[in-house]
């Protein structure tokens, strides 16, 4: 269907539409006219996505492809769903249009060399390209035809070089599959085709990273003009992802690997002195010339970028006393010596980078500039090196990387040294953490260059507390809520227990064996009396190991699995894949099951328990993170000088973030329904649960806020019989929720006339 | 509120049922125990009538109010009444429907039936709303035949062969409710299967289940035995009596079913007697083809025969196979000897209604439209519209063949009990 929103024809590609929708366009339309930022809260399973592109590709036909929309999901699952949404909009699009979008992942996800591929991690298959495609290999390939290249790069690169601005790609929808599909198809490598064609494709989808971590946004979207829609979606967690991008841990094992690179590498100095000295000599006399980085290096060359954002790099030349290779790996093996020693401290050790540096200059002999420069001397010696095994030599990288962020970095970070994990003393685990507190660091290039900058998700509230972590103020921000034409969601709070003590996951009750009788009881009268998938998260592992092993000690385990086969999340990533397998298996065949997962986890995150996958969701106390750790304490510490946040704001603010996503997950469509208890008597204060998103604040009844385990029980068997009667989708009269063309229509107008 | 309704019901000579009356006086009978209820101790009482609040409802205004039973169960029947011919396509368009179907009616007895959220436990409540229903649906389908099965720890057992007779199915099912363990779909399901997949073709097989317990243990892949039910073009229902299960939808999707789940118990009688008329017959099977049919006679009284059902001597009445000769003691059934179909014509003739149903009838609004003259009493029973005393006058509906007007109760008795219209009958009778 085609409507108009504010002037703007806006092509859709169903056949209806939810007023919600309507209003989200208006909203971002608005924010795309005034070119600025935007925050926009709607609760999932409100067509987010189809709304988000509709609109922004109308506009940009509207505005005839001058801006192009770059698109970051989460994961790439996420990734295909858009852009099968996507291509559902492309067919719906007028005819002459030529859209083009793809998405763009690692070369893991694209790589149609089986040989390349062959190779398990990530970074293990980046090196296996590398060593088919780097210039040098190539040029060495070219003389001699033994040394193997990939053919698959070999014809792209004769496409491309056939005219550089060929289109490669005809106009359409590309999603990972179609670029494997279509690069095995024409012969062509699709990982670099697409690297290419983000240069002229009007959208494109692909990861967080690709934009926040400098790292890689310095290779891959460096060339993205300013006129480009910049979209997180599903961005409830952008900060933590801003601070991972700038922060760098280095345990023992990373400094033992430097070492056995630096080791690796100064053999390798030594052969090309006897073989080529020449080389060593050009690299010399660039780096005089105050050139760290060559130019134009070849695409497949290029590495993973400087850690530091673009604009704190000095455009400076290499100090002198690191040009000459031998020089600079002895450099580093002092660093490297200096943070072992620094690792073998018997108690924890916080430091500001600034008496860390000053630290090492008097220790190692290392000064603060050396150090910025480390990250761009090592990327120079390893392409005068030709080395293309890069997966080994993360290691060095990793402790180049440290260095250069912490000698650039003076405010927003922390050194945290710890000899163990907190929780358990007696193992020694030694780890040295760089760690970021200021998301707005990584974040900030992204809203300086890019025109328009939309934030969305289900779960950004409280809306207000983004900009200011983020540091930066939308044009538009706004939460929206659902349409319903039932009350298909049912959020309840529970208190207390059937024996009417309060319940609570605080730290003085939490072992409490009344406090866990209850919880069990609770699980055992909603498995009795709730159809098929049950989901329930605790606050850590840790809390989950404990309470099941004692519910296992009372036997309510026992009685739990009578009426429902209970299945568990752990830290094993195959595991809790086979787990979650098995889990949808029991609920389809009606024999019913219960998942225990934890809050944070990545089940909380991307895996969705929707129909009747998760007809209830129980969260047992209020996720708060590890209040005792030293870097939460720090990023507390900096949050409140810098940005005023209070302690607890932050605390509560992100416990209930947790909250809210975990419960978001067993409701996905309109056409759904679940519950969600609230197993904690923190819920019912109103500082919790005012944090709580909208679009579930306004379904929790004042007669919900309070409850113990028999009156849940009672509200749940209710619920559970009135959302089995069949009910009408479109809803009625003024309660409209599913709109057609002519209803767009005649709200509009009614718009109007209200103005 | 039940006195008042009294009033309004049609003579009971238009009525004159015997089941009716008898209804009527168990009514009273109750009535009876609640007046005795009275008369005990406050706590006692407590339990007998437990809920009272729930009769209560809020108006516009804030102020509570009984429930207006009776208007409700007029807009719950007017609502039904044009679902059904909605759904069953317009009057005119006659579609074909299933008369003789094999219904297997699979009872729930695991541990959750024991449950106590309907009183006084959901097993009992299913036990006495199943014997409504089979009553019910041998009334309006005397052709058909009904089996039943029970699910209890973990196996499905067959309580009753399939057969005609109510009253030996209502015996066996009153015999046997105790309930424990767990309920298995897939093994009711094989064994229901087994055995519809033996009878005649003609014959729509299908199976209601009336479902407790949100969990089904299986011993293997239960998607499977619903591909195989499909196959077999068995139709399968269920009622759930707490919460929507995925796998029952999944089943009564696949196969033509309904999948419905009660709120209370009167909500429970009436989606298990919406399963009394007769389906619209599955498309595969619309083929008409013929079935010999034996109308044997009554035996004359006095007369000793050995009957074959019984295999043992009988004085007068049952009835003789025109075949084969051999006597039986009721119909409709198959001769045990030469299997034939054996029924009787008001068997037949009460079937035939659900071919031709009485078109629904139009709400007129009381006051009618403007220069049309209304006429003060209903059509069927000539009772005044004006209700005593100048109340609030009550519903009304017409006719769209004949367009006589009817009181809501005499519509109700001509759609569900005669299934003829008596302005329509009349006016055809002073043509002839």
């Amino acid at each position: 269907m085609k409507l108009e929103v504010e002037g703007l024809t806006v092509y859709f590609p169903y056949e209806s539409i939810y007023p919600e929708q309507v209003e989200y366009m208006r909203e971002l339309k608005r924010a795309l006219d005034a070119g600025g930022h935007a925050l926009l809260e709607m609760p999932t399973g409100t067509g987010k996505t189809a709304a988000l592109l509709s609109l922004i590709v109308s506009y940009s036909i509207h505005k005839s492809f001058k801006f192009k929309l770059l698109y970051c999901t989460r994961t790439v699952h996420e990734m295909e769903k858009t852009l099968a949404e996507l291509r559902l909009l492309a067919s719906h699009l007028p005819t002459p249009t030529s859209l083009l979008a793809l998405g763009l992942s690692s070369r893991k996800n694209l790589c149609v060399n089986p040989h390349v591929l062959s190779a398990q991690s990530r970074d293990s298959v980046d090196a296996a390209c590398r060593r088919l495609t780097a210039s040098w290999v190539r040029s060495l390939a070219h003389d001699n035809p033994q040394v193997p290249t990939c053919p698959f790069f070999e014809s792209y690169d004769r496409a491309a070089s056939a005219g550089p601005d060929t289109l490669l790609l005809p106009p359409g929808v590309y999603t990972l599959g179609d670029l494997r599909s279509f690069g095995r198809s024409k012969g062509w490598c699709p990982y670099f085709l697409a690297r290419q064609m983000i240069r002229y494709a009007n959208v494109v989808v692909y990861s967080y990273q690709y934009l926040l971590d400098p790292k890689v946004a310095t290779i891959i979207s460096k060339e993205m003009q300013k006129e480009c829609v910049v979209v997180f979606d599903e961005a409830h967690n952008i900060d933590n992802v801003c601070i991972e991008a700038l922060s760098v841990s280095i345990r023992k094992q990373t400094l033992e690997g430097a070492t056995r690179n630096l080791t690796q590498m100064s053999q390798e100095i030594e052969r090309l002195k006897a073989t080529d000295a020449g080389r060593l000599r050009a690299e010399y006399n660039r780096l005089v010339d105050g050139l760290a980085q060559r130019g134009n290096l070849a695409i497949t060359d290029a590495w993973l970028g400087n850690p530091a954002l673009p604009d704190d790099i000095l455009k400076e030349a290499v100090p002198g006393n690191i040009r000459r290779a031998e020089h600079f790996l002895s450099v580093l093996r002092r660093l490297v010596q200096y943070l072992k020693s620094r690792l073998l401290t018997e108690k924890v050790e916080t430091e500001n980078p600034v008496n860390f540096c000053a630290a090492i200059n008097s220790q190692a002999g290392i000064d603060q500039k050396m150090l910025k420069f480390c990250y761009d001397r090592l990327h120079s010696l390893m392409l005068t090196l030709e080395i293309t095994n890069t997966d080994e030599f993360m290691h060095i990288q990793t402790v180049c990387d440290f260095a250069t962020l912490v000698s650039t970095y003076a405010r927003g970070f922390s050194i945290i040294i710890e000899p163990y994990d907190e929780r358990m003393p007696t193992i020694p685990d030694p780890v040295l953490q760089l760690s970021c507190h200021d998301a707005s660091l990584a974040i900030k290039p992204v809203f300086d260059r890019f025109q328009s900058v939309i934030i969305t998700s289900g779960t950004l509230s409280p809306i207000d507390l983004y900009p200011r972590l983020l540091n930066f103020s939308p044009v538009i921000s706004r939460s929206f809520t659902m349409s319903l034409t039932r009350d298909c969601i049912c959020p309840m709070v529970l208190t207390r227990g059937s024996d009417q003590l309060p319940v609570s996951t605080k730290f003085d009750m939490r072992s409490d064996p009344g406090v866990v009788r209850n919880y069990g009881r609770l699980l055992l009268e909603m498995v009795a009396a709730v159809p098929d998938g049950i989901v329930c998260f605790f606050v850590s592992y840790s809390y989950m190991d404990g309470i099941v092993n004692s519910w296992n000690e009372m036997g309510i385990l026992q009685d739990v699995m009578q009426h429902k086969l209970v299945f568990i999340e752990t830290q094993d990533v195959v595991e809790t894949t086979l787990a979650l397998d098995n889990y949808r298996k029991a609920c389809d065949c009606g024999r019913g099951a219960v998942f225990f997962s934890v809050a944070r986890g990545k089940v909380a995150e991307g895996i969705d328990f929707d129909r009747h996958y998760g007809r209830l969701v129980i969260m047992f106390g209020v996720p708060f993170q590890y209040t005792l750790s030293r870097i939460l304490l720090a990023r507390l510490e900096y949050l409140r000088e810098t940005f005023q946040i209070k302690e607890g704001d932050f605390l509560t603010f992100d416990a209930l973030r947790q909250a809210a996503q975990c419960v978001g997950r067993v409701i996905r469509s309109k056409a759904d329904y679940g519950m969600m208890i609230f197993a904690d008597k923190r819920y019912s204060r109103h500082d919790k649960r005012s944090k709580l998103p909208g679009w579930i604040l306004s379904h929790l009844h004042d007669a919900h806020l309070n409850l113990s385990t028999d009156m849940a029980l009672h509200i749940a068997r209710e619920f559970l019989r009135r959302m089995a009667q069949p009910y009408d989708k479109t809803g009625c009269g003024s309660k409209k929720t599913l709109l057609s063309e002519e209803d767009v229509m005649k709200m509009s107008e009614g718009a109007m006339d209200t103005y | 509120m039940y006195g008042a309704g009294v009033a309004f019901q049609p003579t009971s000579s238009a009525r004159g049922s015997s089941k009716e009356k008898k209804r009527r006086d168990e009514d009273e009978e109750e009535e009876e125990d609640d007046n005795e209820g009275k008369g005990t101790d406050a706590w006692e009482r407590a339990y007998a009538d437990e809920r009272s609040w729930e009769d209560l409802q809020e108006d516009e205004s804030g102020l509570l109010r009984p429930i207006d039973t009776k208007t409700l169960v007029h807009a719950q029947y007017r609502k039904r009444l044009l679902l059904r011919s909605s759904t069953g396509g317009s009057v005119a368009s006659r579609i074909q429907k299933g008369l003789i179907r094999y219904l297997y009616i699979v009872i729930d007895l695991s541990r959750a039936a024991s449950e106590t959220d309907y009183r006084p436990s959901r097993m009992a409540v299913v036990a006495k709303q199943a014997e409504a229903f089979i009553r019910e649906f041998f009334d309006q389908n005397p052709l058909s035949h009904v089996g039943l099965v029970t699910m209890k720890d973990g196996l499905a057992h067959r309580l009753t062969e399939i057969g005609g007779s109510p009253e030996a199915q209502i015996k066996a099912l009153m015999g046997k409710l105790e309930c424990c363990g767990e309920a298995s779909l897939q093994n009711a399901l094989e064994l229901v299967h087994g055995y519809l997949s033996q009878i005649p073709s003609y014959g729509h097989r299908e199976v209601l289940i009336l479902s407790s317990a949100l969990t089904t243990c299986d011993p293997g892949d239960a998607m499977e035995t619903v591909q195989r039910c499909k196959r077999a073009k068995i139709r399968c229902s269920v009622i759930g009596l707490s919460a929507e299960v995925f796998i029952c939808k999944h089943l009564c999707e696949e196969t033509g079913g309904t999948y419905t789940v009660a709120l209370n118990e009167s909500h429970f009688k009436e989606l298990l007697l919406e399963h009394a008329p007769p389906p619209p017959a599955i498309a595969e099977y619309a083929a008409a083809n013929l079935i010999k049919m034996g109308f044997p006679q009554r035996g004359a009284e006095g007369v000793v025969s050995i009957c074959s059902c019984h295999k043992e001597a009988k004085v007068g009445g049952g009835y003789t196979c025109p075949r084969c000769k051999v006597r039986v003691c009721e119909l409709p059934t198959e001769c045990r000897t030469c299997g034939l179909t054996l029924v009787s014509s008001p068997h037949l003739a009460r079937s035939y209604h659900h071919l031709f149903p009485v078109a629904p009838f139009d709400e007129v609004s009381p006051h009618g439209r403007p220069g049309q003259r209304l006429p003060t009493t209903c059509f069927g029973c000539q009772q005044s519209f004006v209700g005593q005393g100048g109340a609030q006058p009550s519903l009304r509906t017409s006719c769209p063949k004949c367009n006589q007007f009817f009181c809501i109760d005499c519509d109700i008795y001509i759609h569900e009990s005669l299934h003829n219209c008596p302005g329509c009958e009349s006016q055809r009778n002073s043509s002839v």
